[in-house]
């Protein structure tokens, strides 16, 4: 490396801004508009720590993805109200993911009920829209419904399972570019 | 609601929609497919993905976010198209 090079590198950083210990950042710097490349840069670093861990794990990494988020999501959720039902549980909980991730309840057309009974087991459709997950995977050209996405899962079901009391399970019944829809089974 | 348009011209019956879609929105008839369960159709877009001939229209689908359209791939792109 040439002195020059250095030097360039060293003026690039250069500053007269004094900090003093009091200073309280009041806003975010630089300003949101600008954090595109940052956003991307933990993308990609996102995407890098689940293909390492699929790749030293192999199908373990499911289990160690989802009990984290499981274990986030009912820490997160254990200072909000608690609450019996699960379709007024699940409003809560897109009051909790508002901003990273959007919640529908969802029906089939021929169905008449959100909460369907079917087969001997109840369950919920969710539509789950914005999705950090889904960004990161498709920032990265990784496929959905690994264990990234099963972080989200375990969240929710964390989240579902301290709000209301009862054991809960996700499914992913489809993936898309635009949307995915999941099952919450409630136990 | 969502309302679904299949370009009958290009739609080559391929069948990708059918196979694809969880809530058996489309049927193939004469070798077209056809919407008929659009009430059914949550918005995944995954029919609009595979189709080949590009024959789907959508509307009344809530978009989600797209933070990792990287802008200046886009903006590369856009100088050469």
């Amino acid at each position: 490396m040439t002195d020059g090079t250095i030097r360039e590198m060293k003026d690039s950083f250069a500053s007269t801004t004094v900090y003093r210990s009091e200073d309280v950042p009041l806003q975010c710097i630089p300003p949101p508009n600008e954090l595109e490349d940052t956003l991307h840069g933990l993308m990609k670093l996102n995407g890098l720590i689940i293909r390492s861990l699929e790749e030293i794990a192999g199908r373990g990494a499911n289990a160690v993805t989802y009990r984290a988020g499981r274990k986030y999501g009912h820490e997160v959720a254990k200072y909000f109200r608690k609450i019996e039902d699960v379709e007024e549980a699940l409003k809560e909980l897109s009051y909790i993911l508002h901003g990273q991730y959007t919640i529908e309840i969802w029906k089939p057309a021929d169905k008449d009920r959100y909460i369907i009974e079917e087969n001997g087991s109840t369950f919920i459709y969710l539509v789950f829209h914005d999705c950090i997950v889904r960004q990161t995977l498709r920032r990265n050209g990784q496929p959905q419904g690994g264990p990234l996405c099963l972080t989200l899962f375990g969240y929710v079901v964390g989240a579902i399972e301290e709000i209301t009391g009862k054991k809960a399970k996700l499914e992913i019944v489809h993936t898309g570019p635009n949307a995915c829809l999941k099952k919450l089974i409630l136990q | 609601m969502i309302e679904i348009r299949v370009d009958e011209n290009s739609c080559n019956g391929c069948g990708l929609c059918v196979k694809d879609c969880p809530m058996q929105v489309y049927e193939l008839r004469d070798s077209v497919s056809v919407p008929v369960r659009a009430a059914s159709c949550m918005g995944c877009l995954s029919c609009h993905e595979i189709c080949p001939a590009q024959a789907l229209e959508h509307r009344g689908v809530y978009p989600s976010r797209r933070h990792y359209i990287d802008i200046r791939v886009c903006e590369m792109l856009n100088r050469v198209i």
